[in-house]
């Protein structure tokens, strides 16, 4: 089509005065993840025809850069001012099209992405027919709200040069020394008494035999060399408001028993609270009797052990039992996670004793040895030196129970010896525990921090955004995400350092437009909004020499909760008006079986 | 050019760095050795523990990798070295392939992959499937743009003095692709047919199956080509793009293989070219020496029908006295290519007798039908060159009772092609060796006999061969009717003395061919003295390329033909870059040779299209792109550019970031596990494109046979945690994809089994054991203890042997439809040369050692060189992304001092 047929085709498609949109529909097939169960081709054919729809394509990937660049071609060949993707959820790829609208000069916000692969194609994997109905009528839906759109600027604010890191552990500490190497000023906030966290107590750690305290007290005084860092100890965060790149965060400084507070201004949030060790049950393998002991405690003891003798209660140690997978891997109802360096952990901690006393007999009873990568030369170097491993199944947990002649006896099933019973007399019994999340509620009620089901903190998505959380500007490091050993939480700190710099450093930063409007020739000042905003970013003003509610762009997060309790509709969601929502469902149910009561 | 940060290699973690740093502001070089961005995630099919797509992940990195507005990429480009600057910077050396594509204009609409007719393993299918030489490298790929494979000149077209594209034509017959194959031929000369029989395939005796079981028959396929032009419909009209009439004419003076090969190439052009021929047919050699038991005369006569039919006007009965009359007469220029016409004199007492002729003047009378009549006569030729072996032969078909070839040297030093003396004597002809003439006998006038001497070989001589002597008193008489000299020939310079040397033949510039008259150009023998065919067709296509040039005012200079190929691909190098070779039966020509043969029938039988099919099917594609010009001729937008090269580039950058990756463990090193042997042993990264949605073929299926496999096996720790193999290394990722694998492939087949055969089971992750218990719920089985040997079944399934540990130790031998080894990790050595002198530090493992790993991950031994992902060793996904992150802040915290401290010195 050329230039100059455009307005001419403009004009045919007026209907009473209204100049038609000119949308782009894209029904992606996802590789087969939407096209084997929702037929594609019938959706875009019944897209074809749509008031406003121009383009109606189906690409086999929508996100690929070659259809990105169909999809820029089309906008600018076609004068598209609407863009509506079918495909996977907007978590995914929102971000993507929008920057596709951009590229081609559209406003990204006359971009809808429709959800037709976890909310249709992978929900009926069995139904052709009717998850083909179902996309036709989400597709429809997304094009009506896409034709009531209007063009949206995204809020730009200035963002703050400085970080909030949340728990001096490891991970803390390098995230610290990294910001401010990037020109970060870093805040730390650490809620005992000392900065360090576990590794701070250890003496020889895995793969290297660095010690953990000389590691911690490296990284301190590297602190204390940067002016940018400043790290408050006996202290909490209590409080934050704000939008990100410009958080005011609140913290409670314990002092001599009184608490002080004290504002920050940060531009992000990195929270690397670390974990706590699993505590067996009293009776838990024979947790509770004399030499059963968990593995931190195990660990102390090892490392205040310089050579000679292991001694526990004040008697040599001769041999050691180890038992795997306590507080780890335990099934449905438990911990069903593995903490994954408690292996390689074990295992170090082993060839330490047998440094100490090479004639200590050591049995590993274990499930799977988990000593992945380079790890694999430490098993190597336990079983040269002479360790025992011997495996139980899933099933069969091994018992601990006192002799009848005195000491302690490990009784299991070795699938390695025949399965067969065996009851092995120690001195000593480590309890291989893992890690479980820390007790955090405060903090996560502060930031809102999204928490799995396995206790962890979660990130937005492992693999495209593994340091971010759900709330924008807030990181996540180290154990609090997951088990980890530590040059995996020191990386991750740095990553949520790249994250964090990548922010900030531009010195501005973009929020969504989609914000609450309220219309003030409509609003009567009734107040019903002003409480129930949860980020308070609803005022009263004086308007027109009247009383109306006003909502900070900034602020407002455009969850929609003030809309619905205005019962003068006075309020709407920019990007989700009412008018386009009804429009969205109007088109919905028009596809499907004819309803009885129509919504309207 | 300056970044701040040189990235090389574009996997995930490439990806990840570049697209954080370019977020920080920082302006990135990518450099990334593939046609695409993206490594191998996005060829995965789906991700654990999420099971993302790897598309929908991996796509739109690679999207936004290369729209960011602060990462230049350069694609299908190498870093070849890095040094350090004095300010701590570095300078990077980027070598940018030549990619024969002109990556502006591509659109990357895929019509050259569909028309290429070469076919090799698809590394992006992990040689599942095959992809062509001229190829996208995946469907998802960014940029998506074409890329040919050309590993140099094929050897057969390196060894053509013509410059004709036999790789090229090989290739379009075995693709049935016949009448291309002759328009290829026919766009470097107009003598298909003739090059098709009379040739002697300089091509052939450098291909790469010399080495193996015999040559491609690749003149046999021309000649093939030829006959099915020359039988077909459309044969006189050469389907070739004639330019319009430029008003330009040129004469050519001579209608042998230079002049016409020069002509065609001229007329094509547009310019107005007259061939003028002394004799009363054109054709030269061709016609007037070549007999047509070898060369048919109808043969040179359609191959001459293809100038004349595109307007070339052939004057026959024209002597050119001088040439400045031809400038007068309107030519604005001339080539002069009358060849050798000049038969060197024995010098021997009664030559000139009658019964004493040259060879050149017998074999033109025979050919112009005036053959003089020898039955039961007995002749003598004199010399030992092709000539000899034609006038001996020819003699033969006249009836001659006797054709005796005195030579003066040994057979092994007999300049004729080894093909014609063979078949010479095949034909009856008698070799008299060591002989020199000394004397024509006669009686009354005839020629009774002739006088020969007795030679012996003494030093070599100046061309290497050992000179004859004569031993004294060995003189003897061998009685005969007719004695032919063809000891040599040598051009005839008389309208052109003025040009020509003491040998007679015209000086020339052998680049331009341009005589010291500037409108007067030469080409052919009468140049270089007597050659072969190729040798004047490549001399005349130089010449008409050169009078263009000279005509339109340009340099005589862009003969890219012959004097800018490829540097030719050497055999060993094609014969070890092959998996396998199956053994080809060489097709060959059909050459019928009698005792004392009596007629001029052609003795070489043409190959039939199954021959051609099959001898065409052997060519091992040594260039790898044939140069069959299918791709050129089928690009929309003009895009194909033959004549690219490599070109080197200098970078200042301020740090590095080496995200080379890995290399998966070479599954055919555990020989017990029959990879490479057994077709249904895979590994897992085929397994992983099986499954992919841009898969190779539309289901889970075994390669051997394309069976549905029902039974699947796992090995894992395949060159992992394994000192047999020099890897006592866990690569951690291989237990995950692999149960990532076990389910796809158990919602792909849902009746299948899965098994899988492993150590220890290391799910150690963030969800991975939920994944693993998942998979164990779906049903899948895990078999703990190491598969020990697999050996194959006849209907192709599999036996594995292990110690069924769980199950009282017993050996057992179970039997799988498919067996997938989940290979582990090896480093990318790519990375030992990056930094030439002063080498970047690496582990005992040959991974980017990381010295301080566990407080300052991504930092090396260079400060100022970082490392992220795989590259410092075993990593998945997440770790990876992980792992740049940090080495991306570390890059950020040493570009920032290296600011501070500069801005302190200031």
């Amino acid at each position: 089509m050329s230039q100059a047929d455009i307005p001419e085709a403009a004009a045919a498609g007026q209907e009473g005065g209204q100049p038609q949109r000119r949308i782009g529909v894209y029904i992606c097939h996802c590789g087969g993840n939407i096209s084997d169960y929702v037929d594609v081709a019938a959706v875009r054919d019944a897209l074809k025809d749509e008031p406003g729809v121009v383009v109606s394509e189906s690409p086999v990937f929508a996100c690929s850069d070659g259809t990105q660049h169909d999809m820029i071609d089309d906008i600018r060949a076609q004068h598209l001012d609407g863009l509506v993707v079918a495909s996977c959820s907007p978590k995914l790829h929102q971000v993507t099209f929008r920057n596709v609208a951009k590229r081609a000069d559209l406003n990204q916000y006359a971009y809808t992405q429709v959800n037709v692969r976890e909310q249709d194609s992978w929900a009926h994997p069995h139904d052709l027919a009717g998850a083909t109905e179902k996309a036709i009528g989400l597709v429809r839906a997304g094009v009506a709200k896409t034709r009531l759109s209007d063009p949206l600027e995204p809020l730009v604010i200035q963002t703050v040069p400085r970080t909030l890191v949340v728990g001096g552990g490891i991970a803390g500490l390098r995230a610290a020394i990294g910001l401010a190497d990037v020109g970060i000023q870093a805040v730390l906030v650490e809620r005992e008494p000392k900065l360090g966290g576990w590794v701070a107590g250890f003496g020889a750690t895995f793969p290297n035999d660095a010690s953990g305290a000389e590691e911690v007290a490296g990284l301190l005084e590297e602190i204390r060399q940067r002016r940018d860092i400043t790290t408050y100890t006996n202290a909490e965060l209590t409080g934050k408001s704000g939008t990100f790149g410009d958080y005011m965060v609140e913290l409670t400084l314990h002092r001599d028993g009184s608490d002080k507070a004290l504002s920050v201004n940060v531009g992000s949030i990195v929270v690397a609270t670390g974990f706590d060790s699993y505590a067996p049950d009293d009776g838990e393998l024979g947790y509770g009797i004399q030499g059963v002991v968990t593995l931190p405690q195990f660990k102390e003891m090892v490392d205040a052990t310089p050579s000679g003798q292991l001694t526990h209660a004040g008697r040599r140690v001769r041999s050691i039992a180890y038992i795997y997978c306590v507080g780890s891997r335990q099934g449905a109802g438990g911990n069903e996670y593995c903490s994954k360096y408690c292996c390689t952990a074990t295992i170090h901690a082993s060839l330490q004793v047998g440094g100490i006393d090479s004639s200590i007999r050591q049995f590993h009873l274990y499930r799977d040895i988990r000593a992945y990568g380079t790890n694999e030369l430490l098993y190597n170097a336990s079983r040269d030196a002479g360790s025992t491993f011997l495996k139980f199944a899933d099933d069969a947990l091994p018992a601990v129970a006192t002799l009848p002649t005195g000491g302690l006896g490990v009784t299991l099933v070795d699938v390695l010896t025949d399965s067969r019973e065996l009851t092995i007399p120690v001195d000593l019994v480590v309890l291989v525990t893992g890690m479980v999340p820390r007790e955090n509620r405060g903090l996560v009620g502060v930031l809102k921090l999204p928490v799995g089901s396995d206790g962890f903190f979660n990130e937005i998505h492992p693999k495209l955004r593994p340091v971010e959380t759900v709330v924008d500007g807030v990181m996540i490091a180290g154990c609090c995400q997951s088990p980890r050993t530590v040059g995996e939480s020191v990386a991750a700190g740095l990553a949520a350092v790249a994250q964090s710099a990548a922010l900030l450093k531009k010195g501005f930063a973009e929020l969504e437009p989609l914000v609450a409007r309220v219309n003030p020739e409509k609003c009567i000042g009734g107040g019903e909004c002003l409480t129930t905003c949860p980020y308070d970013a609803i005022t009263s003003i004086e308007w027109d020499a009247r009383t109306i509610a006003s909502v900070d762009p900034a602020t407002c997060k455009g969850c929609g909760g003030c809309v619905p309790v205005c019962g003068r509709d006075a309020i709407d969601l920019l990007g989700y008006t009412d008018q386009q929502m009804r429009a969205a469902i109007e088109e919905m149910i028009s596809t499907s079986e004819p309803v009885k009561e129509p919504v309207s | 050019m300056d970044y701040d940060v040189l990235v090389i290699g574009s996997g995930i973690g490439g990806m990840e760095s570049s697209i954080k740093l370019a977020d920080m502001g920082y302006k990135v070089l990518l450099v990334e050795k593939e046609a695409s961005v993206g490594g191998r995630m996005i060829l995965l099919s789906k991700v654990f523990p999420t099971l993302d797509c790897a598309s929908c992940i991996s796509g739109p990195k690679m999207s936004s990798t290369i729209n960011h507005p602060n990462i230049t990429t350069m694609a299908f480009s190498e870093v070849a070295g890095i040094t350090k600057n004095g300010d701590g910077r570095f300078t990077a050396k980027v070598r940018e392939w030549a990619k024969y594509v002109d990556w502006a204009a591509c659109t990357g609409c895929d019509a050259c992959q569909k028309a290429c007719t070469v076919a090799v393993p698809d590394q992006f299918n992990a040689n599942l499937a095959a992809r062509r030489a001229a190829y996208i490298a995946f469907p998802q790929a960014v940029p998506k743009k074409a890329v040919l494979q050309r590993e140099g000149t094929s050897p057969c077209i390196g060894a053509c003095p013509a410059g004709i594209k036999a790789h090229g034509y090989v290739s379009l017959v075995r693709s049935g692709k016949y009448e291309e194959a002759f328009q290829l031929v026919l766009d470097a000369t107009p003598l298909v047919g003739t090059l098709g029989r009379a040739c002697y395939a300089p091509c052939e005796s450098e291909c790469t199956r010399m080495k193996l079981e015999g040559p491609v028959p690749i003149r046999l396929l021309k000649r093939f080509a030829a006959d099915k032009h020359y039988s077909g419909q459309d044969s006189g009209t050469p389907a070739i793009e004639v330019a319009e009439p430029n008003g330009r004419r040129v004469a050519i003076v001579g209608s042998g293989p230079a002049g016409l090969t020069a002509a065609w190439q001229l007329a094509r052009q547009g310019y107005g070219v007259t061939i003028l021929e002394k004799r009363s047919t054109p054709g030269g050699y061709l016609r007037h020496a070549i007999p047509a038991y070898r060369l048919p005369q109808d043969v040179v006569d359609a191959d001459i029908a293809n100038l004349t039919s595109i307007g070339v006007e052939i004057r026959c009965n024209v002597s050119v006295s001088d040439p400045e009359a031809l400038k007068a007469d309107g030519y604005d220029a001339v080539i002069v290519a009358t060849g050798t016409q000049v038969a060197t004199r024995m010098d021997v007492p009664g030559e000139d007798a009658e019964g004493s002729v040259n060879g050149l003047d017998f074999l033109a009378a025979v050919s112009n039908g005036a053959a003089p009549e020898l039955t039961g006569k007995r002749v003598v030729v004199v010399g030992g060159g092709n000539v000899a072996m034609d006038a001996a032969r020819v003699s033969l078909r006249l009836g001659a009772r006797e054709a005796r070839v005195a030579y003066r040297r040994t057979r092994a030093e007999m300049p004729a092609h080894h093909v014609e003396s063979k078949d010479a004597e095949a034909e009856g002809a008698v070799f008299e060796l060591l002989v020199a003439p000394t004397e024509i006998v006669t009686r009354g006038g005839l020629v009774t006999g002739v006088r020969l001497q007795r030679m012996r070989l003494g030093a070599p001589d100046a061309s290497g061969r050992r000179s004859p002597e004569p031993i004294p008193g060995s003189e003897y008489t061998l009685d005969c009717d007719l004695v032919i000299s063809t000891i040599g020939m040598s051009p005839d310079p008389t309208p052109f003395a003025a040009l020509a040397d003491k040998r007679g033949r015209i000086t020339v510039d052998p680049r331009t061919l341009q005589t010291s008259i500037p409108f007067l150009f030469a080409a052919g023998d009468v140049t270089a003295g007597a050659t072969d065919i190729t040798r004047a067709i490549g001399s005349g296509r130089r010449a008409a390329h050169m009078v263009d040039r000279w005509l339109t005012a340009q340099p005589l200079d862009g003969f890219t033909v012959l004097d800018d190929r490829l540097e030719t691909i050497s055999a060993d190098t094609v014969l070890a870059r092959q998996t396998a070779f199956g053994h080809r039966h060489p097709v060959s020509g059909d050459v019928t040779l009698t005792k004392d043969p009596r007629d001029f029938t052609e003795i070489e039988a043409p190959l039939t299209e199954l021959q051609a099919r099959a001898g065409a099917g052997s060519c091992l594609d040594c260039g790898v792109c044939s140069e069959c010009q299918e791709c050129v001729k089928s690009c929309p937008a003009f895009a194909i550019r033959m004549d690219q090269r490599d070109q080197l580039h200098d970078f200042e950058v301020g740090a590095v970031v080496v995200a080379t990756g890995h290399k998966l463990f070479a599954a055919d090193l555990k020989p017990e596990y029959g990879f490479g042997q057994f077709p249904n042993v895979i590994t897992g990264m085929q397994m992983d494109r099986l499954l992919a949605p841009t898969r190779p073929f539309n289901s889970v299926l075994r390669p051997g046979d394309g069976k549905v496999p029902e039974r699947i096996a796992y090995v894992s720790c395949t060159g992992s945690r394994d000192k047999t193999v020099g890897n006592p290394l866990c690569s951690k990722f291989c237990c995950m994809y692999s149960i990532k694998q076990n389910q796809l492939i158990m919602g792909a087949l849902p009746l299948a089994d899965v098994t899988m055969h492993y150590m220890d089971m290391r799910a150690a992750g963030k969800r991975y054991e939920e994944f693993y218990t998942q998979a164990q719920d779906m049903g899948a089985i895990y078999i703990k203890g190491r598969v020990s040997k697999i050996t194959e079944q006849d209907n192709g399934d599999l036996l594995l042997r292990y110690e069924d540990i769980e199950h009282g130790g017993h050996i057992v031998e179970a039997s799988y439809d498919l067996v997938v080894l989940a290979v582990g990790i090896q480093p990318n050595r790519d990375v030992d040369r990056l930094f030439g002198q002063t080498p970047l530090g690496l582990d005992e493992y040959y991974y980017v050692a990381e010295p301080s790993a566990e407080l300052n991950p991504g930092q090396t031994t260079i400060p100022g060189v970082f490392v992220a992902g795989t590259a410092s060793g075993a990593k998945d996904i997440v770790d990876t992304i992980l792992h740049s992150g940090a080495a991306v802040a570390q890059v950020a915290a040493h570009l920032e001092h290296h600011h501070f401290t500069e801005e302190a010195l200031v």
